[in-house]
């Protein structure tokens, strides 16, 4: 586990070297905090979730609005209800009140989604994100809609995040590990079996999804601090695939293919949008082809499913390849 | 009373088109478990169709609308012998995100062989005037639009009830292997539920292509994603379940539509939504889930 961490401590120090690449490593690690969040509850509980980038929005402005300056405020949201421009805070209690926000938020989407059996509750949260979406682009008084809510002091450099992955990976392992996780696998496997073993499911399937809400809460944090802009677009579809495809490609059931998964996939999408933009490869001159990246994502999930559903890892963390051998 | 009257025809028209797409969904979730996301790429291919079709300078629109349709059952049948035939007896899951793999790529196909823009299709104007009964203005458009789908609904029903084929898929919906045991292939009965879901796609790409008069590669999302939630709310795979959760879903939106202010106009789907999520909390597997307990065999 501990191995763990530290093989992506030394991917960094091994990328401090080319700085032009930071804001790209940097949506890497964010997108990987955005993943474990949901391999915690997707892949202990085996529910697909699609709502992921609302609660990762919901964090992200929720902390957006705590920790602006006031002056900043009184220009970009005049009309601001209830007086949120009228305060501000430190960052880290901007993003304490933030997650709290958001897991109160989760817990309550929590009821319903637990309750519903598996495709029911992927096609609620789907919903879900298109009520948070649909809410950012309405209240242009508080989100701005899809213009850019500007002026969040960026507190947050390459290291803390790599720091604050690190942690969320130990983390999200430890969950997976734990009572709860254990549990909450085995009743994915045999619900019945499970519940007849004196498993609460719906309980520790809320757990999870709450535990995951905050992580993704932590997710838009680190993406607020990081840009000092966001804007409602980032939050939709786009990036519920892209984040998914990160997941199955690694192996939803397992941290270390969550990890991986991002990894490769944030490698080779961004080749793909070089070839994406029309380059000259040996004399070649390629065309411009817009929607590369789409295609090539949705054909790295569908390859994925059909050749090996549980991604590149299947079951096995990284201990289990590394020890046994 | 007018102002009721034609509220309702709302209602049933909207309700029509979810109802539509949502038996296309139910159909195939029925039989192989499959959440179908790139039945909304079928009514994308039906009107970049509509566009092939009039720039050949076919204008009759009876062959436009048929090709439309044709092309969409088409399509799905492809879909199905070349995506979804490697997961078909996956767990839901997979096959619900290899569907979504298949939607991306479809997306993007467009995206890039076509135009990000909307490209206008004007050839299906002429289905929309409005009529007058006595002192009712109601569209014809809207008109259409419930009758047809009235009357796919009962061929539908007259399809599975008194054919061969049509037996064998509600068999093959309760216990697929039996129906292989007896002698039907498995192979058709696959080919024949997705080219069901194509032409009810095709049928309700017709009705969106002439109240939008545009195609883009996004035209099925918003459609597909309402119709989906018609199948939760009916209850996932029951083909009843869906007719009844798209009409009731049409039915919230406008009265949505009408009670909302104007101010709250963007807000529709999401309150939507919203009370379609307190109506899951009181049938969490849907109004006319199929009674089973947990561990039956599926």
């Amino acid at each position: 586990m501990l191995s763990f961490v530290l093989v992506i401590i030394g991917v960094i120090t091994a990328y401090f070297g080319s700085r032009y690449q930071l804001r790209l490593v940097y949506s890497a690690y964010v997108n990987l905090l955005v993943v474990l969040g949901l391999q915690v509850f997707m892949g202990n509980a085996r529910i697909t979730n699609l709502s992921h980038s609302a609660f990762m929005g919901i964090g992200a402005y929720a902390a957006a609005i705590c920790v602006t300056p006031q002056n900043i405020k009184a220009l970009s949201l005049p009309n601001a209800p209830w007086g949120l421009n009228a305060f501000s805070f430190d960052p880290l209690t901007s993003a304490l009140i933030a997650i709290a926000i958001t897991g109160t938020i989760a817990l309550l989407v929590g009821f319903l989604i637990v309750r519903l059996t598996g495709i029911g509750a992927t096609i609620v949260s789907l919903a879900f994100l298109v009520i948070i979406h649909a809410l950012f682009l309405y209240r242009t008084d508080i989100f701005k809609g899809n213009q850019a809510f500007f002026g969040i002091p960026q507190v947050f450099s390459l290291t803390s995040v790599v720091i604050l992955a690190a942690l969320v990976v130990f983390g999200v392992r430890i969950f997976r590990e734990c009572r709860w996780g254990v549990a909450l696998r085995a009743s994915a496997d045999d619900e019945v079996g499970a519940v007849s073993m004196g498993v609460d499911m719906y309980r520790l399937r809320l757990i999870a999804w709450v535990l995951s809400g905050m992580l993704l809460a932590v997710a838009g944090i680190a993406y607020a601090y990081f840009l000092g802009t966001i804007s409602a677009r980032p939050f939709y579809f786009n990036h519920v695939f892209l984040t998914l495809a990160m997941l199955i490609f690694g192996g939803m059931r397992t941290v270390t293919g969550a990890v991986l998964g991002t990894f490769l996939i944030s490698l080779g999408l961004e080749m793909v949008r070089w070839l994406e933009t029309g380059p000259v490869i040996m004399g070649i001159d390629l065309p411009e082809a817009l929607g590369l990246s789409g295609i090539a994502l949705g054909a790295v999930i569908v390859f994925t499913m059909a050749l090996r559903p549980s991604g590149i890892m299947g079951e096995n963390e990284i201990e289990d390849l590394v020890l046994k051998n | 009373m007018e102002y009721v009257v034609q509220q309702i025809m709302n209602a049933l028209a909207f309700g029509a088109e979810y109802a539509l797409l949502a038996l296309g969904l139910a159909i195939v979730f029925s039989i192989m478990g499959l959440v179908n996301f790139a039945h909304g790429e079928m009514i994308a291919v039906g009107g970049y169709t509509m566009v092939a079709v009039s720039a050949l300078a076919l204008q009759n629109p009876l062959i436009i609308i048929g090709a439309a349709i044709l092309v969409a059952m088409i399509a799905s049948v492809t879909l199905e012998r070349v995506a979804f035939r490697p997961v078909r007896y996956a767990d839901p899951t997979t096959g619900l995100l290899t569907a979504f793999g298949v939607s991306m790529i479809l997306q993007n196909l467009f995206l890039l062989l076509v135009s990000p823009r909307p490209i206008a299709v004007t050839s299906l104007y002429f289905l929309e005037w409005s009529i007058e009964l006595g002192t009712l203005r109601i569209s014809s458009l809207q008109l259409f639009e419930t009758i047809a789908t009235v009357a796919v609904i009962l061929l539908l029903m007259f399809f599975l009830k008194r054919t061969l084929l049509g037996i064998a898929m509600r068999a093959a919906s309760l216990d697929f292997e039996m129906v292989r045991l007896s002698g039907v292939k498995a192979n058709r009965v696959f080919a024949i539920a997705f080219m069901i879901s194509g032409l009810l796609a095709g049928i309700a790409c017709v009705f969106i292509m002439a109240r939008r008069g545009s195609v883009d590669p996004h035209l099925g999302f918003d459609p597909v994603l309402k119709a989906f939630v018609a199948c939760v709310v009916g209850g996932f795979g029951s083909l009843p379940g869906a007719v009844l959760g798209g009409f009731l879903l049409g039915a919230v939106e406008v009265a949505m539509l009408v009670m909302l202010p104007q101010s709250l106009g963007g807000m529709t789907d999401a309150f939507v939504f919203g009370i379609i999520a307190v109506l899951l909390i009181w049938r969490p597997d849907g109004i006319l889930a199929p009674r089973t307990e947990k561990g039956d065999k599926q």
